[in-house]
């Protein structure tokens, strides 16, 4: 997922407007106060958690959802069987039914049946999941530390050569398109050009002649990663890059930094100890929201390298579109993007001493 | 702005050469993967091995009772026996069964099984399997899900002796030997293996590897959207051919064509479909042959020509002009077939007349040269002003009888990049006749889902039909329209007469080729007169194969428009073999690219050297 630097930059995460209890100066007060905290966070994600359930579940049934013709491919099916097999869909079931089997599912934790896999939803995204968090991950990891290092190094010394080359540089690969930079990226390292040849493969996680363990498995895999990795880093880490020079920008006028200079520390230390910890409080909410959407993968990405993720996987899934399928994965992605928030909404509380205060 | 005195930390270096250090790392590790990941599959062995794409559908499931998509059909052909095969002129011939007789009345048939054929885990093969997988297709309902309609006018299967099958019908059945071929039909499945799983036929994956079967090949895993390993049957025979020359096949899942190219050109795979312009660049490449084979699909126009459910009942928003011939005809000369499929196709293809596609040549018609259509808008235009309709002052024609326009709304496919093109030509020519069109642009599933409850005018459409024309056929019979509630539907245009729905039960039962060859060719005339599909073009099948991977792939030969026929998976993989002294190719490939990844190496290691040094040169001077 990715979210533009504009709606970003700049903004901590909101700590709730809703005043805390009165704090005093007992600790028994103060954890009292942590837990109505927690609580409330909590609640809140469960209540999100619900209404994504619910406004998920009108969204698809908005949909025009005959699948028969979709998923029998053209195949010889007569118009019986094609009735048989939307009666065997539930399809025909009123659609108060329909929503109480997909809330019931859903609290008993089963994501229902796909149409066209006819496999379990869960056993589906199992599946799906490892090639798309490692992917993820690996592309978040990257593009979390070199956006923050090149923002850092960017906003303080704004104006600078540096500054101005890593700020264009970031901003243009942000403004291309992902699928595009895929496949520029898949011609020139995959195919070759010119002196170069072919250095990286050009589709899938692994090489079908290659066992699937061992040290060779990891560097199949490790091949196979890195160009929809630098794809996806290429395209994100700006976001990093604007947050955080724009917030260290924002820090460089306070009167803590002179303080911390009158004291003598070397410049570095100033920025290092003094400056980033302040200012990468927004940059916290992104990451977070950013880790959330790992699970949501990265369609075209996966589309482009034929990568077997999460991703590729809605995609089959909106074609049909096999509903159980899409509000399996719905659940999947709403469920891991607010429980990040939450864990965003809880390591504020640690990181920002002004959000314990309230 | 910067406040205070700066201070720099003369320690600042050190870290820069550890950042330089792990950055140094990684370009290491990643040239090491690099360089250990070249050449994996050439150097994997010396087993022969064929690397092709997938069909773009992929593998739905490998349960073969319930899948529909074309990559696990090709599957199922591969690793499983059917009771016919399909030769490379599109005509069945033996497989399972040797041999083959009719009762006089037509209604049973009596196949001669093989003998001494065994399953991959060394059970024999017998009519006994054969008559259980028909059996359960046609007495279960979870079995019939992809299949039921080709066995329903099954009276009984049985197996009297390991082999003998006998099948009786209800009604003469002309498609019999067409029933269960490679791909498109049924795939006989081991009874020993299969009768432990109809009670979960529903959930049953068939992923216990390697899968038990007796094809050609036999699958050895499925990484799932990834790839397919086989290895060659050597016990495979049929007619004069033996077991594959290959001994391992892979075939992978590519999600897009640009990436099948890609892994065409650095040698991943063998062989690869490709667009117009992909085949057009690959084709000057000399390490390549690229091929094009007659089609076995239209793309057209439909029309709806007045949709009604079978009780006759009017359905839908179709604008009622379009019920009128006149209109449609118009609509026909003013289309000029030629030119799109230049435009659209790069020319590969041939322009569409007949409702069947050239690729089964017993099957193909066209009109007489009296009947045919071609491109002409001064007709069309004579044709819409015979019928009344004249033109208003924004150049659009008027119905006399309603005074509304003939303006109509045209459903394309969102994901079609041809759709749209045609589209575009469309609403021009009509333009030039007084016919205004309004495009659209629909999801796959809203433009089902319109075509279905009949709220559409036109349509874009596309067809592939099997070597077998009964179902596409069917998809116009008054059989197929929904029933008063809209559903129970399976119509292609909501069309419907009663003359074409006789000539369709009648070749239905006509044992006799030729005689049946007629009949269809009739119902191709009639269908071609209603204008209810307007055939625009059959595209050209377009293959592209490395020639130091793989000889013999494509069966041939060529017509002398240049067209291969079309293609099968079954020969393709069972023919093809290994070339004989052309695998220097990827080694010299291998070196440059070692010498590529050596020579980026150093250059790191020199930069970030030079990056250190001027660090240290200059500390002094920065703090």
């Amino acid at each position: 997922m990715s979210i533009p630097p504009d709606v970003l930059l700049g903004e901590p995460l909101a700590a709730d407007p809703t005043p805390d209890p009165p704090s005093g100066a007992s600790g028994g007060a103060s954890r009292a106060g942590a837990l109505w905290f927690y609580a409330r966070k909590l609640l809140a994600a469960v209540v999100s958690f619900f209404i994504t359930l619910v406004i998920g579940f009108v969204l698809f049934q908005l949909m025009p959802a005959d699948p028969v013709r979709a998923l029998t491919q053209g195949r010889p099916t007569s118009a019986a069987q094609m009735q048989a097999l939307r009666d065997s869909l539930g399809l025909d079931k009123p659609l108060w039914q329909r929503f109480a089997s997909f809330v019931g599912d859903t609290l008993h934790g089963r994501l229902g049946f796909s149409w066209q896999f006819q496999e379990p939803v869960a056993s589906l995204v199992g599946s799906h999941l490892w090639p798309t968090v490692l992917l993820m991950g690996v592309s978040t990891v990257i593009s979390v530390s070199l956006g923050l290092w090149l923002g850092i190094r960017s906003g303080w010394r704004q104006g600078s050569v540096f500054d101005r080359i890593s700020s264009g540089v970031s901003l243009t690969l942000w403004s291309v398109p992902t699928f595009w930079l895929g496949l520029l990226l898949l011609v020139a390292f995959s195919v070759g050009f010119g002196p170069i040849p072919s250095l990286f493969p050009a589709d899938g996680m692994s090489d079908p002649s290659i066992a699937a363990a061992g040290w060779p498995h990891v560097v199949d895999v490790a091949r196979h990663l890195v160009l929809p990795v630098a794809t996806l880093v290429l395209g994100d880490y700006a976001l990093y890059v604007s947050i955080m020079r724009s917030s260290l920008i924002d820090e460089m006028d306070s009167p803590y930094l002179l303080t911390a200079r009158a004291k003598g520390l070397f410049d570095s230390d100033v920025r290092r100890k003094h400056a980033v910890p302040n200012a990468l409080l927004p940059a916290v909410t992104v990451i977070f929201l950013q880790i959330g959407g790992i699970i949501g993968g990265a369609v075209t990405v996966e589309t482009v390298y034929s990568w077997p993720g999460l991703g590729y996987l809605t995609y089959q899934a909106l074609k049909v579109p096999d509903l159980p399928l899409l509000q399996g994965t719905f659940i999947i992605f709403s469920a891991s993007v607010i429980i990040m928030n939450l864990a965003a909404d809880v390591l504020y509380r640690f990181l920002d001493p002004r959000v314990r205060a309230q | 702005m910067r406040v205070g005195t700066v201070r720099h930390d003369p320690r600042g270096p050190g870290r820069v050469r550890r950042l330089v250090a792990v950055a140094l790392g990684g370009a290491l590790l990643v040239a090491a993967a690099v360089g250990l990941g070249t050449g994996p599959a050439s150097a994997a062995a010396s087993d022969t091995n064929l690397t092709v794409t997938m069909d773009g559908s992929g593998i739905d499931t490998l349960n073969p009772f319930l899948s529909f998509y074309n990559g696990a059909l090709n599957t199922f052909g591969l690793i499983y026996p059917s009771l016919n095969s399909l030769g490379k002129d599109g005509v069945p011939g033996p497989y399972l069964a040797k041999s083959w007789t009719t009762s006089d009345d037509k209604l049973t048939w009596t196949f001669t099984v093989q003998d001494g054929l065994k399953w991959s885990d060394g059970q024999p093969i017998t009519a006994e399997d054969a008559a259980w997988t028909f059996n359960l297709i046609m007495t279960n309902l979870t079995a019939a899900t992809a299949n039921g309609s080709l066995v329903a006018n099954f009276a009984s299967v049985t197996a009297p002796d390991a082999t003998t099958l006998v099948v009786k019908t209800k009604q003469p059945q002309a498609n019999m030997l067409y029933v269960s071929i490679p791909v498109s039909g049924i795939p006989i499945v081991p009874k020993h293996v299969w009768s432990a799983h109809v009670a979960d036929l529903k959930s049953y994956k068939n992923e216990t590897y390697p899968v038990v079967g007796y094809g050609p090949w036999l699958l050895q895993t499925y990484q799932t959207d990834q790839f397919e390993r086989f290895t060659a049957n050597k016990a495979f025979r049929l007619g004069s051919s033996g077991a594959p020359k290959f001994d391992t096949l892979v075939v992978q899942l590519l999600k897009n064509s640009d990436a099948s190219v890609a892994a065409l050109k650095n040698g991943q795979v063998a062989d690869t479909s490709v667009n117009a312009k992909q085949f057009d660049v690959l084709k000057a490449d000399t390490k390549m042959t690229a091929v094009q084979e007659v089609g076995n699909g239209w793309t057209g126009l439909e029309i709806n020509g007045g949709a009604r459910t079978k009780s006759g009942k009017a359905i839908g928003t179709g604008n009622p002009l379009l019920g009128d011939p006149q209109v449609r005809s118009a609509i026909h000369w003013a289309i000029d077939k030629n030119k799109l499929l230049t435009n659209v196709l790069g020319g590969k293809g041939v322009v569409g007349n007949g409702y069947l596609p050239p690729a089964y040549p017993q099957w193909s018609w066209k009109p007489a040269a009296a009947d045919a259509v071609t491109y002409d808008p001064a007709k069309a235009n004579s044709i819409l002003d015979a019928a009344g309709y004249t033109k208003g002052a924004d150049g659009i024609r008027v119905d006399p009888r309603t005074g509304k326009k003939l303006d109509f709304r045209l459903g394309i496919h969102s994901d079609s990049a041809s759709d749209a093109q045609i589209s575009q030509f469309l609403k021009g020519w009509l333009t030039d006749i007084g016919i205004s069109i309004r495009i659209d642009s629909l999801s796959f599933a809203q433009l089902n889902s319109n075509l279905s409850r009949a709220d559409w005018d036109m349509l874009m459409d596309a067809w592939t039909t099997g070597p077998d024309p009964t179902y596409l056929l069917s998809i116009q019979t008054c059989g197929t329209l929904p029933d008063d509630t809209g559903a129970n539907g399976n119509t292609d245009a909501f069309y419907c007469t009663p003359e074409y729905d006789k000539l369709f039960a009648q070749q239905v039962v006509t044992l006799d080729a030729t005689e049946r060859v007629k009949i269809v060719a009739q119902m191709q005339d009639i269908l071609y007169q209603a204008n209810y599909d307007i055939i625009l073009f059959y595209g050209d099948g377009l293959e592209v194969y490395r020639n130091d991977h793989v000889s013999n792939l494509l069966f041939g030969p060529p017509s002398s428009t240049g067209l291969h026929p079309a293609q099968s998976v079954f020969w393709n993989y069972l023919d093809a073999t290994p070339p004989g002294a052309a695998s220097a190719a990827p080694a010299a490939s291998s070196s440059k690219t070692g010498l590529v990844v050596g020579g980026v190496a150093v250059l790191v290691v020199l930069l970030a050297g030079a990056f250190v040094l001027r660090r240290r040169s200059t500390s002094d001077l920065r703090g």
